[in-house]
Formats: structure tokens, sequence, C-alpha cells
């Protein structure tokens, strides 16, 4: 108690009560005084005897502790600690002093213009001969000191924005460790413990004990939780809850006050605070990432429900299983439907319907050249006998059969009347005899052959195309071997475009010399074999 | 297997979400997501297991010689 050196703050009741209850004391100091008093014939009093006696009046008249409400003016903290400060109201105005041994244990953060009730001792400080309160005790007027303390820490820390949501770190879906803040002993451990037990029991829980009232505790909660944020990682501490039961506003003031306050927000773990009752809020909560209104709360908070957490694995596992299962139907069922398509019922339908086409075409050309067969041999058999008819020798039968009858009549009808009509007739049955049927004959054989030269023509006619030619002498026989020809003879050659006359000059690999008409080497070449050119026109 | 089993009940869970939702989205060939099924299968068992594998007891932490937190026995239980 640092005010107990103070000589002034010292009031000893009984050494007050002295010079009103022991007329002997100070008896001495009365008389010097006395002596040297001025016209009431009482000795003045030393400067020091008066303040004394001031003091014992004061005493007497205050002898305990007075309670005294006004206004702060001129609010100092001094280094040492104390402060100093005055009280007034409209009328009047005193000195205050609050030593550093009070004044700690003042909660609220005093400032002029505040209304307090101030309680202590009145005394004079004998060296200025002032008149003072010396404070030991100050609560604001109206609200609580507490609440008072409450809403300045508040705001103060509002301002700076350790409120701020933007702050807020998210805490995990699904932690793994949690690290509690609480007592040991308290009620809160075990909400906790019951609360994460049931709800999620895969989370490893680690209790960092601290006392959670009293003188102290703020600190050690802090520095609980600074402990805890710094093994975080090491431990694997992804949620950190700062908890503890319901009590009065003085039982929950650790988790007001500000060094809480700061280790909550300078955390790198998110926390959940969970501190008193539903109707409790401390600064702590309003710091803490997550803000729960019980230490249970903040459990249910902190971790997932593990019922809904299987129930919602069970219905995952579920749709997956539908799915595929509906997948697999879907293609089992796209497959059953192609193996039902004809393809794949009766591969060889197709086939079948091919090879019947085949057989009905082939039966369709059969049928198509029998016929034609049939229908040339119907129409073969008719001009055939007609044909018959037509040979020259029957011809010449019938002309002649027809010139005797002519003549027998001609004969008969005449009567051998002219010798000259009888010549006459027998030169024209001599010319009918030889101009008819053999007339007829022969055209006909000039005809088959002309006829056998176009078709001889039309068949060598693709191989002048390809850039042969065809060489005849001037009578138009073929040209098949160079003695075929003589020097000067004429010949003709045919190309697939036109033809031309030429003379031949002589062999190609010598000198142009004269030889012998083609006549007899035509009658030679008659005599002999084909010639292998021939093959070009077959 | 020794990766998977290192995966967190949330990685854990992500990707039976991804898995699932992949599959209901229908982008998966039928015979991939039979492969797919399996493994998300595979991960609600995991999940199941890491949810079974509970931790009965509450760590006590305390401050070791170098000052740093070490856990230090379990807090005895008042009930049952």
């Amino acid at each position: 108690m640092s005010a107990r050196r103070n000589p002034f703050f010292e009031f000893d009741p009984s050494k007050a009560r002295g010079p009103r209850g022991g007329p002997d004391v100070g008896k001495d100091v009365t008389a010097e005084v006395a002596a040297a008093a001025g016209a009431d014939g009482r000795a003045p009093l030393t400067v020091s005897a008066l303040v004394g006696r001031i003091k014992d009046a004061l005493a007497a008249e205050f002898p305990r502790r007075v309670a005294v409400v006004g206004e702060l003016s001129n609010f100092k903290r001094h280094s040492s600690g104390h402060w100093y400060f005055r009280l007034k109201d409209a009328g009047a105005s005193l000195d205050a002093v609050m030593f550093r041994s009070s004044a700690e244990r003042v909660k609220f953060d005093p400032s002029d213009g505040l209304e307090v009730v101030a309680e202590g001792r009145v005394d004079v400080y004998d060296v200025r001969g002032q008149l003072q309160l010396y404070v030991e005790r100050m609560t604001p007027k109206g609200a609580g000191a507490l609440e008072l303390a409450f809403r300045q820490l508040r705001e103060k820390l509002q301002r700076e924005g350790l409120f701020d949501p933007s702050a807020k770190r998210p805490i995990p879906q699904f932690p793994r460790a949690i690290g509690v803040v609480t007592s040991p002993t308290g009620a809160a451990v075990r909400d906790i413990r019951r609360t994460l037990r049931r709800r999620w029991p895969a989370a490893t829980v680690y209790l960092m004990p601290s006392p959670v009232q009293g003188e102290g505790a703020a600190a050690q909660i802090a520095e609980a939780v600074r402990l805890l944020d710094a093994a975080a990682e090491r431990l694997g501490i992804d949620t950190i809850l700062v908890a503890r039961g319901g009590g009065s506003l003085e039982d929950l003031w650790a988790f007001n006050e500000e060094a809480v306050a700061r280790a909550v927000h300078a955390a790198a773990t998110p926390i959940v605070s969970g501190v008193g009752h539903e109707v409790d809020t401390t600064i702590c909560d309003l710091v803490a990432d997550v803000r729960a209104a019980t230490p249970t709360a903040a459990a249910e908070l902190a971790v997932p429900d593990q019922a809904a957490v299987r129930e919602m694995l069970s219905a995952a596992a579920g749709r997956l299983s539908r799915r595929v299962r509906q997948g697999v139907e879907a293609g089992r069922a796209a497959l059953a439907g192609l193996c039902r398509s004809v393809v794949f019922r009766d591969p060889s339908a197709r086939l079948r319907v091919q090879m019947q086409r085949v057989d009905e075409l082939s039966h369709r050309m059969r049928g198509g050249l029998v016929g034609r067969v049939a229908r040339g041999r119907r129409r073969l058999g008719p001009c055939e006998s007609r044909l018959a008819l037509l040979h020259p020798a029957r011809l010449a039968e019938r002309a002649a059969a027809a010139v005797d009858r002519l003549a027998g009549r001609l004969i008969w009808a005449l009567g051998g009347r002219s010798k000259r009509a009888g010549d006459t007739l027998s030169r024209l049955a001599g010319r009918l005899l030889a101009g008819h049927p053999r007339g007829r004959l022969r055209l006909l054989r000039q005809q088959v052959e002309s006829a056998g030269r176009q078709l001889e023509a039309m068949s060598y006619r693709s191989v002048l195309r390809r850039g042969f030619s065809v060489t005849r002498r001037a009578g138009g026989e073929l040209v098949r071997s160079a003695e075929d020809v003589a020097v000067g003879d004429a010949v003709q050659t045919e190309l697939a475009d036109g033809s031309f006359r030429s003379r031949v000059e002589g062999p190609a690999d010598g000198p142009p010399a004269t030889r012998p008409t083609g006549k007899r080497k035509q009658r030679k070449q008659r005599k002999r074999p084909p010639d292998p050119g021939l093959t070009l026109f077959d | 297997m020794a990766e998977e089993k290192k995966l967190t009940f949330e990685e854990a869970l992500e990707k039976l979400e991804s898995i699932v939702s992949a599959i209901e989205e229908g982008k998966v060939p039928l015979e991939e997501s039979i492969a797919k099924y399996a493994e998300g299968i595979q991960l609600v068992k995991q999940c199941r297991a890491i949810l079974d594998d509970a931790e009965k007891k509450i760590q006590l932490l305390a401050k070791g010689e170098g000052g740093e937190l070490t856990p230090a026995g379990e807090l005895d239980e008042p009930e049952q």
C-alpha cells in the first residue's frame, strides 16, 4: 500500500481525536500561542496547529468515508499511477486524489465530464492546507462501473476494427483438433466434452486449463490463447474454443478485459467464444471469429453433427449407386434394343435376301436367254424353209421349168409358124437360161463378198484407231509381206481416219530396185500359210 | 492407397462430392462412371472410418520445458 507511505494520507482516528479527547495534548502549544495572541487575549496559532485543528475538526465531522457525487474535471493520470482530479457540481468543486493502489482497481476509464460517485475520506493536505478528497473507490454514476468499462472497451476496440466482420476468419467445416481454453473443473468443459463427443468425435480435443475468474484470470486466459495458437500447427489444432459457464458480470469479467480481447484478435487460429449464458455478451465474444451464446453452443458451432454428415454420406453413396445403376441399365436397355434389331437377331437374313435376289436375277437371265433362243429358233425355222426355196439350184430349176413351160406354150401357140419367131424364141430362151438363175446367183455371191469385206473392215477399224495401218495392193489385196509388192507398185494405205495412195520405192533397208510385177507374187502368196499378223484382225 | 489414407475428412468429402456431381451431370462415360463409383464408395467408407475412429478423451495440455505446449495426460471424467 503505497498510500500508506504518504504521511498526509495516514489517518489515525485515535490521533485525530487526540486534541479534542485529550486536552493535555498540544497544551503547551496553545499556551505559547495564547501568549502571542492579539486583541482577544489568545495567543496566535502556528499554521501547523491551525491546520492540525482543522484536520481534527474534519475528522470529527467525517469520521468515516463519505460518498460524493460529482463530475470529473481536470483529470490527470500521473506517471506514478496516481490520479489527480477535481469533483465538481454546479456550485462547488473539490480537489481529489486517487492513489495507484485504488486506481488500479477501477475497471472503467475515468475522464473529464464523467459523473461519478467517489468514496473516500476528506482531509487536508498539510503542505498546502488544501482540502482534498482521498478517493478509495470510484464508480460511474448511474450505470455500474463494469457496464461502463464494458461500453468503453467495446467502443475503443470497435474503433480499432477488432469486431469488423472482415477480420473474422472462417472456422473449418470439419475440424481435426480443437483446443479449448477454460477451467478444467467448470461446467463448461463438461458441456463442451459432451457436445463434441456427441456431434464430432473424430476431432481430437486439447484442453488448455486456465482460471476463468478472479484476479489475474484475464492475463492467464490471454496467455492460454496465445500458447494454443502458437502450438496449433504442431498439434494440428484448427479451431480454438474459449469458454466459460454462466455467472455474474463480475464472474465473467475476465472475458471483458482488453488482454483477452487482444490475444483472441491476434490468434491466427479461428476462435469460437462461448462465455456465460445466452444473455451475456462479452468483449471476448465480440472479438472472436464465431460468437456463441454458451459453451455448449460454442461446441455445436465448432463442429458439424456427425449424424447429419453420416446421413449425407449415405445419401451420396445412394445417389452414386442409383446413378451408376441407371447408367448401366440404360446401357443394357440400349444394347438389348440393338440386339433386337434384325441385323443381330438374324445376321444371315440380309445375306439370304441378297442370295435370293441373285437367284432371281440369274433365273430371269436364264429365262430370257432361253426365251430369246427359242424366239430366235422360231424365227429361224420359216427363214430356213424360205431360204431353201430360194436356193439357187431350186431357182434355176424353177426358172428352167418355167422357161420350158413358156417355150412349150409358145411352140404350141405359134405352132412353129415362123422360123424367125422360133429363132427369136430360142434366143430369148437362151438369154433367160444364161441370165436369170445363174446371174442371180452371181449377184448374191458378189453381195456376200462385199458384206464380208465390210465385216472385215469393221473388225480391224478398232485396231487402226490404235495407230496401225493396213496397206493394200492396187487390186485391193492385203499386203501381208514385203514380198507382196514390187518396186513401182501402187499401194493404198488405210488409216483410222482415211487413206492415201503411194508407190513402192524399194525395201526400207536397201536401195530402190526393180522387181517383177506382183501377179505371180500374188499367186505365190496365196499358197503361203497365214501370216501371224492376222491375229490382229481376229 | 497409402496416399488416399492421408486425405482429411474435408478433402475426402470434397472428392466424393465432385465424383457424385460429375456422375449426376452425366458427363462421365459409363465405363468411367463405374470406376468412379468404386472410388466414391471407397471415399464414403473412408469418411465413415474417420468418424468411427473417435477420440474418447480430452488431452490436457501443459507447458513443457521449452515453454511449448505438450499433452500431459487426459482429463478425468467426472461422470459415468
